[in-house]
């Protein structure tokens, strides 16, 4: 057995805790989480043990850590983890802060870490980059990506998110650099606040259309909403020489009505913790293989060439003005 | 007694003066009595088809009894001829756009703007009854306020490069209609344009001096945007579709295919392609727009889209084709 801690009980650190608990070659040892009670709560329904940070990094048979605590902490908590040896799993984003990112990269570039992704894990998407990598539209020339969140998170979370192109869009940049299959040198982006004036108030926006631009001229279209107000709208259409691929939207049934009104297909699958149940559960398969060995799919290249397109974005939206990296 | 269809003539008998035609020779509203085209063959072979006699234009132009011109000749000549036609008090439908060149437009503007015979330019999304339909949902508010839009719009293959030079480029030849469906949906100007294109599908396209494939964003003063994806070659058919993003919801006009069967095999889910062009995707559209000109001749509407419409959607080509040229944004204003 592959022994592991989890650091973070909070939303994604039950997924990922579940899925570590759930799985045959791990078995996760420790929950830290300071706020003690979601730590107790946690640890309990998984069968593990609360513990500080010093005494889990301590324990010689952690093979691994699986970092879900505040974005805030996710940087120290990897450079902490590679000094006492250990394989890291990072939920995304790396860090909010680029320049402090690259600052700690020479320190983490011999680490094992994976960073969680998860869209690199979705079987729909990784359908679709086979399609793309066998040929099956020809030379892909331009992507067109549509994330929409269903609701928006409370404005005392976007305080701290590092704004939506670090927080959300983050996500994009990294599933076309994985897509595109070509670096983008450049970003384009425009936003506004039209959902809650709240999130306005506390400097960031909820809209965006996203431009990225490679050196060959392929585009990527990305775009943007913190509200849909019909669900977690996931789709990527990808343009190729000889047609286009395109994946769609996962509903909760396959179940369409007709009446009167028109057909009704189902709902959407409500949020990402419906959506990438399967990202996360085979994200987790890839650390316990990274744990015996593997190299990870998803490193440190893969967080700091996201968050470089989300600073950039961020930057162009600001100044008016596309901006190279 | 019922009155007569009113006499029109047909200036043009290319590609699109074909389908406008026959159009109108099919319409009972309209009595289509002329057409004018300088080339011998092809306009011998339409004007048989549809059977009409080949005045010169100001043969037609005399004849007191014509009471519209549809004009599709080529688009360098438009203008000329829509000014002609208007001076002879004739009305007139237009095919999109009514110039390539913004200046010349916008010198023509006082004879344009309110002109002294009815003015039609056929901007035929307006009158696709998919696109028809997705106004009729924002307008119900299902969807709650409009905040983006996007519209995909890829021709399914490039038109032959000796067109290139004469098409004023894609944004100005392509692009312009979804510059109009987009000001149309959203019912508000932009200010700022934003663009990147590539030359991907031909380099005789970009030898030509043209572009192949963009991505427009169209920033309005609310703060709404709109996204533009345009290609020449989508190797699948003629792809044309809007979402509409709401405060409640989303409204999304798909593409028609050419018929409703799926075919199921060993290999997966096969639907029946799109349409390959846009004379069968848009069909529908252009027997409606002739309605429309029957309508206005009879004094029963007014144009939808004329001089004002036409300025615009040019207006934001130039701006678009300059953002592409500068790297940079480009406020509509300044054009």
């Amino acid at each position: 057995m592959l022994h592991v801690a989890l650091f973070g009980a909070g939303r994604i650190g039950a997924i990922h805790a579940r899925n570590a608990a759930a799985h045959p070659a791990l078995s996760l040892k420790y929950v830290v989480d300071p706020q003690g009670h979601a730590a107790a709560r946690l640890a309990r329904e998984v069968s593990a043990e609360v513990v500080a940070i010093d005494d889990a990094l301590a324990d010689p048979e952690v093979a691994g850590v699986i970092i879900a605590s505040p974005t805030g902490s996710h940087l120290d908590q990897c450079l902490r983890a590679a000094a006492s040896g250990n394989a890291i799993f990072c939920e995304k984003p790396i860090d909010l802060d680029l320049a402090r990112a690259r600052a700690a990269a020479s320190a983490l570039t011999g680490a094992r870490l994976l960073l969680d992704f998860n869209r690199r894990f979705d079987p729909h998407f990784q359908a679709l980059k086979r399609r793309l990598d066998a040929g099956a539209v020809g030379a892909l020339e331009t992507l067109n990506i549509t994330s929409h969140d269903p609701a928006p998170p409370p404005v005392s979370y976007i305080a701290h998110s590092g704004g939506l192109f670090r927080d959300m869009t983050i996500h994009d940049f990294d599933t076309a650099r994985w897509l595109l299959g070509e670096a983008p040198v450049e970003v384009f982006a425009t936003a506004s606040c039209l959902i809650d004036p709240a999130i306005g108030r506390a400097g960031d926006v909820d809209t965006a259309k996203v431009l990225l631009r490679t050196p060959s001229g392929k585009i990527c279209l990305i775009s943007n909403s913190r509200r849909s107000g019909y669900g977690y709208d996931q789709r990527i259409e990808a343009f190729g020489s000889a047609g286009a691929a395109r994946v769609g939207n996962v509903t909760l049934s396959a179940v369409s009505t007709w009446t009167e009104v028109g057909a009704v297909a189902d709902k959407f699958e409500n949020f990402f913790i419906d959506r990438y149940a399967d990202a996360y559960r085979l994200a987790m398969d890839h650390f316990a293989q990274v744990l015996e060995g593997a190299e990870p799919k998803v490193g440190l290249n893969e967080a700091l060439a996201a968050l470089a397109l989300a600073e950039a974005a961020e930057q162009s939206s600001r100044i008016g003005a596309p901006v190279r990296l | 007694m019922k009155r007569a269809a009113p006499k029109v003539a047909l200036l043009g008998a290319g590609r699109m003066g074909a389908i406008h035609g026959l159009n109108a020779a099919r319409n009972p509203r309209l009595d289509l009595a002329y057409l004018i085209d300088p080339r011998e063959d092809s306009a011998a072979r339409l004007a048989d088809e549809l059977g009409c006699r080949r005045p010169t234009l100001a043969e037609a132009l005399a004849d007191p009894e014509l009471v519209g011109v549809l004009i599709a000749s080529p688009t360098d000549t438009h203008l000329e001829f829509v000014l002609t036609c208007l001076r002879a008090n004739k009305a007139v439908f237009c095919e999109k756009p009514l110039d390539l060149e913004l200046s010349r437009l916008r010198g023509a503007e006082p004879e344009l703007i309110s002109p002294t015979a009815p003015l039609y330019v056929a901007f035929n999304r307006r009158f696709d009854s998919h696109f028809l339909a997705l106004k009729a949902k924002l307008a119900s508010g299902e969807v709650g306020a409009l905040e983006s839009l996007n519209l995909i719009s890829h021709d399914p293959a490039p038109p032959p490069p000796s067109f290139i030079p004469t098409s004023g480029g894609m944004f100005r030849d392509f692009t312009i209609h979804d510059f109009d469906v987009a000001a149309w949906l959203i019912e508000e100007e932009p200010v700022e344009v934003f663009a990147w294109a590539s030359c991907l599908v031909d380099p005789a396209i970009g030898a030509a001096g043209d572009v192949d494939t963009a991505r427009v964003v169209l920033r309005y003063p609310s703060g709404r945007m709109c996204t533009i994806s345009n290609t020449r070659r989508s190797a699948y058919g003629y792809d044309q579709r809007a979402e509409a993003y709401g405060s409640r919801g989303m409204a999304m006009a798909g593409n028609p295919r050419i018929s409703t069967v799926d075919t199921w095999n060993e290999a997966g889910a096969l639907a029946a392609p799109l349409f390959a062009s846009f004379q069968e995707r848009y069909a529908q559209s252009y027997r409606a727009e002739l309605d429309h000109f029957a309508d206005v001749l009879a004094g029963a509407t007014k144009p939808i889209t004329a001089y004002v419409a036409s300025r615009d959607a040019l207006i934001l080509a130039e701006a678009v084709g300059q953002s592409v040229r500068t790297g940079r944004i480009v406020r509509v204003n300044d054009i």
